[in-house]
């Protein structure tokens, strides 16, 4: 059964106690949100979830979403739920004041949206979508473009969308043929088409806006010809309200594996009047400030998936019974134990918890960076912050979702033949997940993108953002008590990781296919350690409040003993990462393409 | 050797030429007598007095130390021809009129000692003009050299003979100019420009055509001259903003008023109004208000070109990048480019390359001369007939058959044969006679590249080589990019301590690459602290330590013979070293500090033990230290050879070597005189001042941070490198050991590396090149 209560004590355990050495200071800009004002929006967020989005989250699957006439409908629901979201303000939650938003801390945002996205992830792609719009158009676009249609996506009363892939070309944008005609006025005209287009077309808002790659007439070849354009469905009246329509229209929608209720659109463009954001034929920049936020985002949606199914399970497990625990029966009064004591159930259960636990730490240490590359008043921390957002958004997009996935897999593992049916409600997590690995850069070319570009950029200077707080971590904690053997651990995993990255590093110098094929096992090394390095952190400050006392005790103590299921169970998985980074890729490469 | 009778030199002619060919024999020991006009009653010889005392703050420097300077004595025309009696050599570099050089050597053949040289500095005039009317002892005495600007940094000398000069005593002069002065001597032939001038004068006015013709902007024309053709970097527009607009109506005025009515240049020579216009406005080039190029100060230091069409300035833009083989050097790829591109790189290419060609054998006897002219004169990557292998001389040929124009008649000798090859391991040429001859080399020249082509090295790994050089003597090369020193390096030096006690008898630490090395490399140290590698940082450190100690304590001799910079661990390796054959042109220093290090390779000892031995320094564990931490904590670098030797990089006894390519040898000469009853060097101990010491020079410190001198940062480096020099915590009645030093060597260096700080000045420098101050 679909169950989703919002994580709130560890979402508070690491927004308030677990980072707070990160070494990117105070940030004066977001001093006035205090505990007190950050946990009343978490609790309300959590409310909003469990109420408004989980009711609707497996009809919605059920139901889909439908073209009629070239009007794509949401499922039941959708429209009442999109509304009430809009009216509480939560489209505005992270914006700038400045367009109407309420600057809210990215730390609070991200957890804002793990709860959206673990009660209804298809819902949250609207406005998620329409965040990412809203960020491009807010640092490229001219600021006529800006005060027409900031205010209005701000406050929800339009989306946004972001049109990159043609039927030809989805991770190669080189080869897109969408054309713009620069027009007397200074506007565009825009045709051509577009597929796999979320929140493309809906019934949810009055207007949308889309972001569309195209090429100007003169353009250069590949990716160094490819210009960004605001294109309306509508575009505005002078006071502000929908008007003509400008040539948008919706083809079709996509028959998908899960994610039903979000409109994967094939939009085309035909002479629809845009306007460029930026500067011509430097829309692949102005599309990557959108697509890097973004992809923290959907890294934090596998995590949202992730911990609904773990929730999920845990359910199932202490409602079903089944056989008696092997120590002898723990609940007699029953025909047979919930099947919660069995050590199979519970590896599966710890492994859940871990993986969300620990992707939690990382995922809330990364929107630090990302607050304090926003807000700091330090030129040197801004610089420290973003090149640890820049190195840690690859491993937070395909780790959290590679794990959100793995997680809804074991969810429906744990249900058994019950999990297979679609009234478990547990497999439409695994569907829905499924989806996260892919979009905004599938998982390998995240592992690409850490090896190829983050990796070596500056000799390596990104590293350094990561690798000098765990070194020092290490160095200062080799004590006592339950944390030695973590810290131990922590240290073996590290130093697979420092040989692992001189290696790459020398070898892809010479054979960038050495580094390629290194990368996905690198990421998943290099993401393990960064849990790691929290979980230890984490079990350190739980000891440190257990012995001060006081009445949270059970989350410490829990807190602990999932750091240590983490530290013998999951950070092993760093072993065999390191071997097959070890072998290269020779093997990988050697069989001759005929043989397939 | 013959050079020795070259004992006292006159230079006539203060301008920026003969000043600095004065400067360029004082340089190599020779007193200079420097003559001018009288133009100030009062003070009659202030021209010279006043060319000397601009080349003291001219940078680059054309003395290479103060020794030098005080070698050049200053006179006039007036009062102090006669004193050319005392001469061997009299080098006239007056204004380029026939009239006033025959009025002068007309005086000079009254006072002058037959059968000493004279020569002219001419770069237009030609020979038999000048001596008309002279006396036959005189014709016999008489030959042009000619220098290129400036003469202390530029190699190539010029030497055209007359029918009637003595060609021992030319030759007296040109070994001269190789080995004193470090020239490399080409013979060129009495005809207008001699070589390169002529070549690079043609060379420039077909670039200026062809840019204004096609419509090109200067970026777009640089961006295919320079760095795809490779003569030089700068492209043409960059080149002659470096050299002076103005001089370019000099060159073309001279060219066209002494060429032959038929020679090609006759037909291309153009002037341009915008660039007369730019002359006119003072808009010079570099040394002027600006040029093709300038930096617009009042816009915030912007970079900015000039609009051929338009002369406006506007702001640079990049111009398109070449792709594919075209842009890395392909010149047959490159001339076949559809395009402007490709249009002008042959509209440069075509004509210039066809016009060297038909100047052998008129401008010089071989090709050799026409190449070496323009590598060493010009700054090109490559010579003229070295191009031509590039396209292929029978496709330069048929294409240029094909666009009806004349093939110069070597290029129809050379047929579908190339100009230069490799036979037997020699490099050869082409001759006139259609043979192939070996490529001349001066006598007693021993190059690294020759050993290279004709064996295989005794030891390799991808950082560094170790050759047989002959008589017992190993070479060990350095061969990472740049020369920059690594893990790799520090390993082959410990094998070939091994091998070369079974092998050879001697040493050189030596290479070709135009900077015998520049330290240590910071980026690949920079990955080892990006990723925390503490341990694999100290290992590093320890085995750079050993290596070098290594070297040093070896049963054999060891000379390292450095060219261009030797900086932080490329100067330790000499600070190692029983002897340093330096090139006069070796720019040496410990520059750690500079990013926030200290020397760790055993620098800081090495110079330590220096000062406290030498004699003309006084006692005592204070200012040897102090010495040491004022030469290392400033980061200093010694602007030549001779430079080295005040800051104690290099001792009394080291050599100097003028001509880079005699370098070699002369350092394996060094290291074969060493060889009999060579022993080791012992160790050294210190008396070191300690704390006390430690104090002092952070109070000095101090003194230029409350000056603004001294960054906050400067304060913490400079402490840790005087925490080494003092001895740490020891005391003055402790004996520190070099074992000692070394530690603590080690543990500052890795304090400091630790350091966010000086990570931070190690990340500027690798992005920019240029030192952080913070």
């Amino acid at each position: 059964m679909q169950v989703y209560d919002a994580p709130l004590r560890d979402m508070r355990f690491v927004l308030n106690e677990l980072h707070q050495d990160d070494g990117f200071g105070d940030l004066p800009a977001l001093a006035e949100f205090t505990p007190d004002l950050t946990d009343a929006v978490l609790e309300e967020a959590a409310r909003f979830a469990r109420e408004v989005l989980l009711p609707i989250n497996r009809s919605g699957d059920e139901e889909g979403c439908h073209i009629d006439n070239g009007v794509v409908r949401t499922p039941a629901g959708f429209r009442e739920a999109y509304s009430a979201f809009r009216e509480g303000g939560w489209t505005a939650l992270a914006a700038d004041p400045e367009w109407g938003g309420q600057g809210l801390p990215e730390t609070v945002n991200k957890l804002v949206e793990e709860m959206i996205c673990g009660a209804n992830i298809s819902f949250g792609l609207y406005p998620g979508l329409t965040h990412g719009a809203t960020t491009a158009i807010e640092s490229h676009a001219a600021d006529e473009l800006k005060q027409a249609y900031l205010p209005k996506m701000v406050s929800g009363e339009w989306t946004g969308t972001m049109c990159l892939t043609e039927a030809h070309c989805g991770t190669d944008l080189g080869l897109l043929r969408t054309k713009a005609v620069p027009q007397a006025d200074g506007s565009y005209r825009i045709t051509g088409s577009k597929i796999f287009i979320s929140a493309g077309d809906h019934d949810l808002t009055e207007n949308i806006i889309h972001l569309v790659l195209a090429r100007l007439p003169d353009a250069p070849r590949g990716v160094k010809g490819i210009s960004l354009f605001l294109v309306p469905k509508y575009l505005p009246r002078a006071d502000g309200t929908p008007g003509q329509a400008n040539g948008v229209s919706c083809a079709n929608i996509e028959h998908k594996m899960g994610l039903k209720a979000s409109a994967t659109c094939q939009m085309n463009f035909e002479d629809s009047t845009g306007w460029l954001v930026g500067a011509p034929n430097k829309g692949m920049e102005a599309m990557f400030t959108m697509m890097n936020t973004e992809r923290v985002s959907v890294g934090v949606q596998g995590l949202g998936v992730g911990e609904a199914a773990y929730q999920a399970a845990v359910w199932y497990a202490r409602e079903r019974i089944q056989g008696r625990s092997l120590s002898g029966p723990k609940r007699p009064d029953l025909a047979a134990d919930p099947i919660i004591v069995h050590p199979d159930v519970r590896r599966m259960l710890m492994t859940m918890r871990a993986y969300n636990e620990g992707c939690r730490a990382v995922g809330n240490w990364v929107s630090r960076a990302i607050d304090a590359e926003r807000h700091s008043e330090d030129a040197e921390v801004r610089q420290h912050a973003a090149d640890f957002v820049a190195l840690m958004t690859p491993v937070v997009k395909a780790l959290f979702t590679d794990y959100g996935f793995e997680t809804a897999n074991l969810a429906v593992q744990t249900y058994g033949g019950h999990g297979y049916i679609r009234e478990s409600g547990v497999e439409q997590y695994a569907r829905d997940a499924r989806i996260t690995m892919i979009y905004e850069g599938t998982n390998g070319i995240q592992a690409l993108d850490l090896v190829g570009r983050k990796l070596p950029a500056n000799m390596g200077r990104l590293l350094r953002t990561f690798f000098h707080p765990v070194s020092a971590f290490i160095e200062e904690n080799g004590g006592e008590g339950p944390l030695k053997r973590m810290v131990e651990g922590l240290q073996q995993a590290f130093g697979a990781l420092q040989l692992s990255t001189a290696k790459i590093a020398e070898k892809g110098m010479k054979d960038p296919e050495e580094a390629a094929a290194a990368a996905t096992d690198y990421l998943r090394l290099l993401g393990l350690v960064a849990m790691g390095y929290c979980f230890a952190k984490a079990a350190k400050i739980a000891a440190a409040k257990l012995a001060e006392g006081g009445n949270d005790a059970a989350f410490y103590q829990a807190k602990i003993a999932t750091a240590a299921f983490f530290f013998d169970r999951i950070l092993p998985q760093t072993s065999a990462c390191f071997l097959a980074i070890k072998a290269g890729k020779k093997s990988m490469m050697g069989l001759d393409e005929a043989a397939f | 050797m013959s050079e020795a009778t070259i004992r006292k030199v006159c230079v006539i002619g203060a301008g920026t030429m003969g000043a600095g060919i004065a400067a360029q024999v004082a340089n190599a020991g020779v007193p200079v007598l420097l003559l001018d006009i009288v133009r100030d009653p009062a003070n009659r010889n202030a021209v010279a007095e006043g060319a000397v005392a601009k080349m003291l703050k001219t940078d680059p420097a054309p003395f290479m130390s103060k020794a030098a300077a005080k070698l050049v004595e200053t006179g006039n025309i007036e009062d102090h021809l006669a004193r050319v009696a005392e001469c061997d050599w009299i080098v006239e570099a007056i204004i380029e009129r026939l009239d006033l050089k025959q009025q002068l050597y007309a005086k000079l053949e009254e006072v002058r000692t037959p059968g000493t040289a004279v020569s002219s500095n001419t770069s237009t005039i030609p020979l038999d003009h000048l001596v008309e009317g002279r006396s036959d002892a005189f014709k016999r005495d008489f030959l042009i050299t000619h220098f290129f600007n400036p003469p202390r940094y530029m190699r190539l000398l010029e030497i055209v003979a007359g029918p009637a000069s003595d060609a021992a005593l030319v030759d007296r002069i040109a070994d001269f100019a190789d080995r004193r002065m470090g020239k490399t001597i080409v013979r060129a032939k009495d005809t207008p420009g001699f070589i390169a001038n002529r070549v690079g004068t043609f060379w420039i006015q077909v670039g200026l055509n062809a840019a204004f013709d096609l419509g090109m902007t200067v970026e777009e024309a640089d961006a295919i001259a320079g760095k795809p053709m490779g003569v030089p970097k700068t492209g043409i527009f960059g080149l002659v903003d470096l050299v002076g607009i103005d001089l370019m109506p000099h060159l073309q005025k001279s060219l066209t008023s002494t060429l032959p009515a038929d020679d090609r240049y006759q037909q291309i020579a153009r002037s341009f109004p915008l660039i007369e216009t730019m002359i006119a406005d003072g808009y010079t080039g570099r040394k002027g208000k600006g040029g093709f190029y300038r930096i617009n100060r009042a816009e915030n230091k912007r970079k900015e070109a000039i609009d051929l069409a338009t002369g406006e300035y506007r702001p640079q833009a990049k111009a398109p990048e070449l792709r594919g083989p075209a842009a890395r050097g392909d010149l047959a790829a490159l001339i076949a480019t559809p395009g402007k591109a490709g249009e002008y790189a042959w509209a440069i290419l075509g004509e210039t390359l066809a016009y060297a060609a038909s100047l052998v054998p008129e401008a010089a006897d071989d090709i050799v001369a026409v190449d070496v002219a323009m590598k060493l004169g010009y700054n090109w990557k490559y010579g003229p007939f070295e191009l031509i292998d590039r396209i292929g001389a029978a496709k330069l040929a048929e294409r240029l058959a094909a666009e009806g124009r004349p093939v110069p008649a070597i290029l129809t000798l050379a047929g579908d044969r190339s100009f230069y090859r490799v036979e037997g391991g020699r490099r050869q040429y082409l001759g006139l006679d259609g043979a192939y001859h070996d490529v001349p080399q001066a006598e007693g020249v021993l190059l690294l590249e020759d050993v290279k082509r004709n064996s295989e090295p005794v030891l390799r790994n991808a950082s560094a080589a170790l050759w047989d050089i002959g008589d017992g003597v190993a070479c060990l090369e350095f061969t990472s990019k740049m020369n920059a020193l690594d893990g790799e390096i520090m390993k082959l030096i410990g094998q070939a301590v091994l091998l070369v006690q079974q092998r050879f008898k001697a040493l050189v630490v030596y290479n070709e690459g135009s900077n015998f090395s520049a330290g240590a490399n910071l980026g690949l140290a920079m990955f080892a602290v990006n990723i925390a590698a503490w341990g694999e940082i100290e290992k590093l450190v320890a085995g750079g330590q050993l290596a070098y100690k290594t070297l040093k304590y070896a049963p054999f001799p060891v000379v390292s013979a450095p060219a261009g910079m030797a900086l932080g661990g490329g100067c330790e390796i000499l600070l190692h070293s029983d002897a340093v054959q330096a090139h006069a042109e070796s720019y040496i220093g410990l520059v750690e500090c500079g990013v926030g290090l200290i020397p760790g390779w055993g620098g800081c000892g090495e110079m330590l033990h220096r000062w406290q031995s030498n004699p003309k320094f006084p006692k005592g564990p204070m200012p040897a230290a102090a010495k040491v931490f004022e030469i290392v904590s400033t980061a200093t670098v010694s602007k030549s050879a001779a430079e080295a030797r005040e800051y104690g990089f290099l001792r009394a006894e080291d050599g100097i070597t003028m001509n880079r390519d005699r370098l070699l040898a002369d350092a394996k000469a060094k290291a074969l005189s060493l060889v009999d009853g060579y022993r080791a060097p012992e160790q050294p101990t210190f008396r070191l001042p300690g704390a006390a010491g430690r104090a002092g020079m952070k109070l000095a410190v101090e003194s230029f941070h409350k000056r603004g001198m001294a960054t906050d940062y400067d304060m913490v480096v400079s402490d840790t490198l005087a925490e080494v020099l003092t001895g740490g915590d020891a005391d003055l009645v402790d004996t520190v050991t070099e074992g000692d030093l070394l530690a603590l060597e080690r543990k500052a260096f890795m304090a400091r590396v630790r350091d966010k700080r000086t990570q931070a000045r190690v990340d500027h420098m690798l992005s920019t090149g240029k030192p952080l101050r913070n």
